[in-house]
């Protein structure tokens, strides 16, 4: 009864703090995206138009560029509570129709990304734990110092020369093959779509084409995962009530399963939220190399071209993303951890 | 005896057999008659494909193929105005009415006649959404419907450049009912209550060789053919343009079969290109140029006031090195901002470096010791070699420049505000007719002449002749007088006149380079 009134209570707490720490965020990025020294008609109307009075009160008069400051902000956050970002200077669209738009492909990148770190990294981190000073933990010290190196536009160029130009083992840049036909949008996540459409041709291809900038963007936090899990790991191991359970004469993979692995596993996990939400955001590199048409790309492009409302937009969901997955490595934490429960 | 890992082992051989899975035989695409043609390129301008929207690069080639303008420029002659959508033309003598007779029988994609109400509607439309492209139309004060195929358009002045601009792609003609049925307005107040944008953006409403299907953006364009395009079929079933920001990786695409055409290769690729035995390489002469700009405002810059000062500058750039070590030679130079391929412009005319020269009109100014200045420009890796290689140039005469760069539009706006007193930047035409410069670089109130405080009577003068003469050899005439006057005064130098590097597989046919659109889809076969 107790333990779950603490979660419950931890998880409101939480969330209750979700609001003002997203004004505090939305405040500080207009501020910021003000004093920058640049007129914001430089980016809507052209060098050629700007000597046709009509066209430049046109576009004042839609962006509201000649009221106050502070009016403009609670424009935008009235607006934000009636679920409207604005519209970007550069797309003339809505934002959050951009920002839906380029959102899957990034999530699918991540996710894709995420596992492939999970899948190789943590069974990798326990071996090099476990059979510490062998050749597996050298190899696995290998392969971490690799993707923690290796930035990944020129590691992205190299795997594309490689295995797509001279080995010719894998597809090259886009989500699907050049002359094929995007899946018809249900989510926008390819593999989802073409699976609940019974196309298993396209599913592959997809699968295929999420291989390479997957591994590519995920090699960093699998060196984290690995390092991580490995450093966690041994030093439960070399913990007391491990020296008691192997007294106690239980089977090796019993200590390490049901004792060892549970408690060496928060770090990873606080890890692997992180990952996550720096792969959602970070991936500019990857998305521009693989042709691969998400959010990063997005991002950079909204802030080079003072694109106000996508600035704060994609800011927005970026501190979103972080404190719900923040949320989530939490209640996980509560989960792993009893001690934490009862905080 | 070791215990067996499990949950690791397992770990991995799902790893494995989703690696399998995935080595399952490639997507087929379904078939199609008539063949595909991929193009790759770098398509992040593109935000809307609204031809009354519209005023980025990308949009130029898809209209030019989904839609019609009334007459065009042909790649094998860019002097020559031909008919298009108009079989013929009359123009008043005092050069204000011009008559259009359209070719009978034409019909738009949705199988409604191509009518005098649509050129009306169309150029109505883009004068009063009054977005980017609108200035296109201020030349135009009234459009009359006299019947179904003919119309009558009068201007507010006479103008040489009108027919240049009606072949313009921003002055397609649409499909009016179509447009007005998916919220598209021509009234006065279209700029607040037009909605036919969305639709636009991913459907076309014209009577073009080719009909826009998807548009995903920062992703891919499709065009589908339209059989029944009045000027015959279409050799290509489809095309399928592809963003890939990365030129080696679009290269490779090509080497490997995976795209039919590239259509700006980096200059350190071509060899490569040319090395493969299936791809083609060909060079066009864009009309697209880097330019110098000094002022002439001494509260800028006392030394770059003095137009002796400028002409030592212009004279002190080594304009060779930078094209050779830059474009790897691929690039030209005119005489002054007006390009070569544009009427009176004499190559010949062009002056490259001069250093003894240059450094007589420093010491005949008062600066043989030098001076300091500092430079301008919107930060990108070709401009950081530009402004490296300037200043390594003019260090030679001894003047001092420091470089300032800034963001692009930050840099814009900076210009725009006249602030800045030596900076350099590109220059792309909207049409093909020499007001396209003379009119931006000649008139102390307008463009970038205002931007450098230039101010003389004498170009503004010679830039009115050439806005309003019709005659061809007064025209040319008065444009060679200007070239004279703006290499006497030298506000501007031109750095140099870009070529685009085309590459696409051996396969295609029928490619003609053009310099404002590119390409014209319906020219090409596979």
């Amino acid at each position: 009864m107790e333990m779950r009134m603490g979660l419950s209570v931890h998880i409101i707490r939480r969330l209750l703090l979700v609001v003002p720490m997203l004004i505090g965020v939305t405040l500080l990025t207009f501020t910021v995206s003000r004093v920058v020294p640049a007129d914001p008609l430089a980016v809507i109307v052209s060098e050629k138009a700007m000597d046709h009075p009509d066209i430049v009160a046109a576009a004042v008069r839609k962006w509201g560029l000649d009221k106050p400051l502070p009016q403009q902000y609670l424009y935008y956050l009235w607006n934000l509570a009636h679920g409207d970002l604005g519209v970007s200077f550069k797309t003339k669209r809505p934002v959050a129709q951009d920002l839906a738009q380029y959102l899957p492909a990034t999530v699918e990148l991540a996710v894709a990304s995420l596992l492939f770190a999970m899948a190789i990294g943590l069974p990798l981190g326990i071996l090099a734990a476990v059979r510490s000073g062998s050749w597996i933990d050298h190899l696995a010290r290998l392969i971490s110092l690799l993707g923690a190196s290796m930035p990944p536009f020129w590691s992205g160029l190299m795997a594309l020369f490689l295995f797509y130009f001279k080995l010719q083992l894998l597809p090259g840049p886009g989500r699907i093959d050049s002359r094929a036909v995007a899946p018809h949008t249900i989510t926008g996540l390819y593999l989802l779509d073409t699976f609940l459409l019974g196309d298993m041709n396209a599913f592959a291809d997809a699968l295929h084409h999420l291989i390479l900038p997957s591994v590519i963007l995920g090699w960093f936090t699998l060196a984290l995962v690995c390092r991580i899990t490995r450093s966690s790991l041994l030093e439960v191991l070399r913990m007391d009530y491990i020296r008691t359970a192997r007294a106690k004469g239980l089977h090796e993979r019993v200590v390490l399963l049901r004792h060892a692995l549970r408690n060496a596993f928060i770090p990873t996990l606080t890890t692997l939220g992180l990952a996550f939400a720096g792969l959602m955001t970070g991936a500019i590199m990857t998305e521009t190399i693989f042709a691969w048409p998400g959010i990063g790309r997005y991002a950079v492009e909204a802030a080079v071209n003072l694109d106000y409302p996508a600035v704060l937009g994609t800011t927005l969901l970026i501190a979103v993303i972080y404190i719900f997955v923040n949320l989530i490595v939490d209640i996980l934490y509560g989960v792993i951890d009893p001690r934490i429960r009862e905080a | 005896m070791k215990p067996v890992r499990l949950i690791p082992v397992l770990i991995m051989v799902a790893v494995l057999i989703l690696h399998l899975a995935a080595c399952a035989p490639k997507a087929t695409p379904t078939p199609v008659p008539l063949p595909t043609l991929v193009m790759v390129m770098n398509m992040d301008d593109v935000v809307t494909l609204d031809p009354h929207h519209a005023y980025e690069t990308t949009n130029l080639m898809i209209h030019n193929s989904t839609y019609d303008t009334l007459v065009e420029f042909r790649a094998d002659d860019l002097t020559k105005v031909a008919p298009r959508l108009a079989d013929r033309w009359e123009v008043s003598a005092d050069g204000l009415t011009y008559t259009f007779y359209l070719h009978p029988g034409v019909k738009f994609t949705s199988g409604n006649p191509v009518t005098a109400e649509d050129v009306r509607f169309s150029w109505m439309r883009l004068k009063n959404i009054k977005d980017n492209p609108a200035f296109y139309a201020d030349i135009v004060a009234d459009v009359q419907v006299v019947n179904d195929t003919t119309v009558k358009v009068t201007l507010t002045e006479p103008s040489p450049a009108f027919l240049a601009i009606c072949a313009a792609p921003a002055m397609s003609i649409v499909d009016s009912k179509v447009v007005k049925e998916h919220g598209g307005t021509d009234a006065p107040d279209a700029d607040q209550t037009d909605k036919a944008k969305d639709w636009l953006d991913q459907n076309s409403a014209g009577s073009g060789p080719f009909i826009l299907t998807k548009w995903t953006p920062k992703a891919e364009i499709i065009l589908e053919a339209n059989p029944n395009y009045w000027r015959g079929k279409p050799k290509l079933g489809k095309v399928i343009i592809k963003h890939v920001a990365d030129p080696t990786t679009a290269l490779q695409m090509l080497q490997r079969g995976d795209a039919d055409l590239l259509d700006s290769l980096d200059v350190d690729l071509v060899e490569q290109a040319k090395a493969d035995p299936n791809l083609q390489v060909v060079i066009g002469q864009t009309l697209n140029q880097n330019y110098l700009a000094m002022t002439s405002n001494p509260e800028l810059s006392k030394p770059l006031s003095d137009k002796r000062v400028r002409q030592a500058i212009a004279l002190s750039i080594d304009y060779e090195g930078l094209i050779k070590a830059l474009l790897r030679g691929y690039g030209s130079r005119a005489p002054s901002i007006i390009p070569l391929g544009i009427l009176g412009v004499d190559p010949a005319m062009t002056q490259g470096r001069n250093l003894e020269k240059a450094k007589a009109l420093l010491k005949e100014a008062g600066y043989e010791k030098g001076f300091e200045v500092d430079l301008s420009y919107g930060s990108n890796p070709v401009r950081e070699t530009i402004a490296a290689k300037l200043k390594s140039d003019l260090a030679e005469v001894g003047i001092t420049v420091n470089l300032k760069p800034m963001e692009q539009s930050v840099y814009l706006s900076e210009m725009r505000a006249q602030k800045l007193a030596f900076c350099f930047g590109g220059w792309t035409p909207d049409y093909l007719d020499p007001t396209m410069w003379t009119d931006y670089f000649s008139y102390h109130d307008r463009g970038i002449a205002k931007r450098m405080w230039y101010n003389n009577p004498e170009a503004e003068r010679l830039a009115k002749i050439i806005g309003t003469e019709f005659d061809l050899a007064k025209r040319e005439q008065a444009i060679k007088d200007l070239q004279k006057v703006l290499m006497d005064d030298m506000p501007f130098t031109m750095l140099y006149q870009t070529q685009q590097i085309v590459v696409m597989n051996k396969a295609v046919k029928g490619f003609a380079y053009h310099p404002v659109h590119f390409v014209s889809f319906f020219e090409l076969s596979k």
